[in-house]
């Protein structure tokens, strides 16, 4: 592998904005045909260095050394591809256009069946199946995981030699990871390199060559791909590397009676001017002092659920009951205390909150909203409760926005908590978390619900690593609950065809489920 | 200093004429005797205007009423389109929605000023009326930008959670989504008033809410037109006047709408020394 020319380098980057490093000297070569895998949490400096390559830099910055791609052009497919997509023009036009450009040196008649065969050939290599109808369509009425390939193809159209992917499997389900991983893998075999920026050690494992780690914007440790994964030598790639939780999330001993149960739920979305069913669910319960883990692949309408066990979503009939007695479909009709008894903790912690309030003030309001609690002893209360999570005060007298991702999660549990809710209704918590800061959060869950009064857990996932501890595991699939049962059944005896599949996905990218 | 770079020449150009607008009655005196029309000179800095008085007194008069009129229709306008904007955007009840805007839509399709002459022409209005009448035909264009922008702001998460915490409708209404928006409102302001400016003094030029002597920017510009050729002060100085208020409220949305676009990017590596 080393024999083959570097086609880029960086040497020595450091970029500063307001004083604060944001990527301190990081040097790595990148070669054609191979996948260098830049590895770290959120906030190590992994996306700087890959816009590096692309000579971008954040707002202000301040930067020293060298980055040298000796003209080569570099393709980006970033985390949310749809952002760099036009949302109103065909996919087909847009590839065209581009296709175009290059075939202007052949004769009049001829260029447009060439310009056709390069957008042709590039969505080949981009593993875009069903190409003639995804070029019919706008970027809209494309799936995340077809938006990311048509990126892909616009970089390869173009003639990219080096791509950089930001994060192409995070949030993505096991069956979904997997087509990115032969995506890739496809890419770097047609002697195109790869730069992966993720934290998702699996995929890391299985793609790249080299692997550097990188921490606080420094590379702590970096080599061929088995060596630092199988035998890191500094501390923090060991902790990055460490196993997920496989502790049950509940106590086993304090499962108690029927808390919540769900029966004969329909819920539809509207779409357009029709009315379309997302969710049927005949029946679920929840036991008091039980985690219940719903597991599907994403539109699998486990979001929906949840929503409607919180009232969010209204549009739905059937029952939701609260010990016996039924919750108002919206939660406009729901009293303080079936609020407070119902509390749901939002995937995207950034957005949940309002980015010009402090956090400690936001979260207190809980207090005063569902308790009736004065303004001072709910600030106290609030103090001590993101304390209690990990959030000094310094940090929760901040804005949401200058807290980091994990942070912001943890004072949105806490944000709920101060409702001293029966139910906690937790959606997709850990995704996009790094792996360290996803062990933390999932721990900190386990501590909260084994406590006196603590709640029981609804935890909405698509990652079996994470649904794996908890006590009862309902897998969903278009809609509909396909199994359901204890997590050892589920986990080493899956019943359904899904399941199988699920779990097989996820064994094949190494990390076998571990019940 | 910054600050001063940014706001600085909006603030210095809509100055005058603000200035002239609110002090000027303050500064005005006795009103002096009328000489002969149209005339230059003979102890008048700017002349006489087509009855004889003293353009000087007649443009330190006459920016209240124009000004005055503007800033009341716009905030009027607002005062109507914030709530309508804020409930129709966080209901959830279809009919609501089109009960608020599609009567608003309807006026929307009728010209802003065919319909204040229509309504003047059947009401003759006073100033106040006038300015009644610019911010019911403004209201549409605000209550639509306050709903298109709170909408976007109602669907993020962040109303969910405060939902979750039992918030009142004012808390949510208010205290995020109003606030939330206050940047897209302000510039808006801005763009609408800079719009009222035009109706009002158009109303004027055409004789709406005013006397045909009334002392008035707009009527000043309109009645001595007939002696821009021997007198022109009498017609140039209200209309810059009001040219440069309108400018300067621009100039000073733009300042204010800069803030938030990001600041150029950071050097590439090797082009520095």
């Amino acid at each position: 592998m080393n024999e083959n020319p570097v086609i880029a380098t960086v040497s020595g980057l450091t970029v500063e904005v307001d004083g604060r490093a944001l990527v301190d000297r990081v040097s790595l070569r990148i070669r054609p045909g191979t996948v260098t895998a830049l590895v770290g949490a959120s906030g190590s400096g992994k996306t700087t260095t890959g816009l590096a390559l692309l000579g971008e830099y954040p707002a202000g910055a301040r930067v020293t050394g060298e980055v040298d791609v000796r003209g080569a052009r570099i393709g980006y497919v970033p985390q949310h591809p749809a952002a760099v997509l036009n949302p109103a023009r065909r996919t087909g036009s847009l590839l065209r256009d581009m296709a175009r450009r290059q075939v202007r040196d052949l004769p009049r008649s001829r260029r447009r069946d060439a310009a056709r065969q390069r957008v042709t050939e590039a969505l080949a290599d981009a593993q875009l199946t069903g190409s003639e109808e995804v070029l019919d369509r706008y970027p809209h009425q494309l799936s995340g995981g077809q938006q990311q390939r048509v990126v892909l193809a616009q970089a390869l159209l173009l003639g990219a030699r080096v791509i950089v992917a930001d994060e192409p499997t995070t949030g993505q389900d096991a069956l979904t990871k997997r087509r990115v991983v032969g995506q890739l893998a496809a890419v770097a075999a047609r002697g195109i390199a790869v730069l992966l920026l993720s934290h998702d050690l699996d995929v890391v494992r299985e793609l790249a060559d080299e692997v550097l780690v990188m921490r606080g914007g420094r590379v702590v440790e970096q080599g061929p791909v088995h060596r630092v994964l199988d035998a890191p030598t500094h501390p923090w790639t060991k902790e990055l590397l460490a196993e997920p939780r496989t502790l049950p999330y509940a106590d086993p001993e304090l499962t108690g009676a029927e808390l919540l149960t769900v029966g004969g739920l329909t819920a539809r979305h509207r779409t357009g001017g029709s009315r379309v069913t997302v969710l049927s669910v005949d029946r679920l319960t929840l036991r008091s002092g039980e985690c219940l883990a719903v597991v599907g692949r994403s539109g699998s309408g486990k979001t929906t659920l949840a929503r409607c066990l919180a009232g969010l979503h209204r549009d739905h009939t059937g029952t939701v009951l609260l010990e016996g007695k039924a919750l108002p479909r919206s939660l406009r009709d729901r009293s303080r205390e079936q609020l407070a008894a119902v509390q749901y903790v939002f995937q995207d912690a950034r957005a949940a909150f309002d980015e010009h309030r402090p956090v400690l003030d936001q979260v207190a309001r809980t207090a005063v909203r569902l308790h009736g609690t004065g303004h001072r002893e709910a600030t106290a209360e609030a103090r001590q409760v993101l304390t209690d999570l990990g959030l000094d005060e310094i940090l929760a007298r901040r804005l949401p926005g200058r807290l980091s991702g994990g942070e912001l999660q943890r004072a949105a549990l806490a944000r709920a908590l101060l409702a001293r809710p029966r139910v906690l209704v937790c959606d997709e918590i850990t995704s996009g978390l790094d792996p360290v800061t996803r062990r933390s959060l999932l721990d900190l869950l386990a501590v909260l619900m084994r406590r006196p009064n603590g709640p029981s857990v609804v935890l909405i996932t698509h990652d079996l690593d994470t649904a794996a501890p908890a006590t009862r595991v309902a897998v969903l699939d278009g809609g509909q609950v396909v199994e359901e049962g204890p997590r050892e059944r589920i986990l080493t005896a899956p019943q359904h065809p899904f399941t199988a599949a699920l779990l097989g996905a996820s064994r094949g990218r190494g990390a076998a489920a571990r019940p | 200093m910054k600050r001063l770079r940014r706001y600085g020449p909006g603030a210095a150009v809509a100055a005058v004429p603000l200035g002239l607008a609110l002090a000027g009655p303050l500064l005005v005196g006795e009103p002096s005797a009328r000489g002969a029309s149209f005339t230059v000179g003979g102890g008048h800095w700017l002349g006489t205007d087509f009855v004889g008085r003293d353009v000087v007194q007649q443009v330190l008069l006459g920016g209240r009423p124009v000004v005055l009129v503007a800033l009341a229709a716009t905030a009027l306008a607002y005062l109507v389109a914030l709530p309508l904007g804020l409930i129709s955007a966080l209901t959830h009840r279809r009919w609501l929605e089109e009960v608020l805007m599609r009567p608003l839509d309807v006026l929307l399709a009728v010209p802003s000023l065919l319909m204040i002459l229509l309504v003047a022409a059947a009401f003759p209005p006073g100033a106040a009326g006038l300015a009644l009448l610019v911010a019911f035909v403004s209201i549409p264009d605000a209550a639509r930008i306050v709903r298109a922008a709170a909408a976007e702001a109602a669907s993020r998460p962040a109303v969910e959670a405060l939902r979750m915490q039992g918030e009142s409708w004012w808390r949510l209404a208010v205290g995020y989504v109003g606030r939330s928006i206050l940047r897209t409102l302000a510039a808006d302001a801005g763009i609408r008033l800079t719009g009222v400016l035009y109706l009002v003094a158009t109303a004027a030029f055409l004789g709406i809410g005013v006397a045909p002597d009334a002392a008035d920017w707009a009527v000043m510009v309109d009645r001595n037109r007939t002696g821009l050729l021997i007198q022109p002060w009498a017609v140039v100085v209200p209309a810059l006047l009001i040219v440069a208020l309108t400018m300067g409220s621009n100039l000073l949305v733009d300042a204010a709408m800069e803030k938030h676009t990001p600041p150029p990017k950071g050097r590439r590596p090797g082009s520095r020394p």
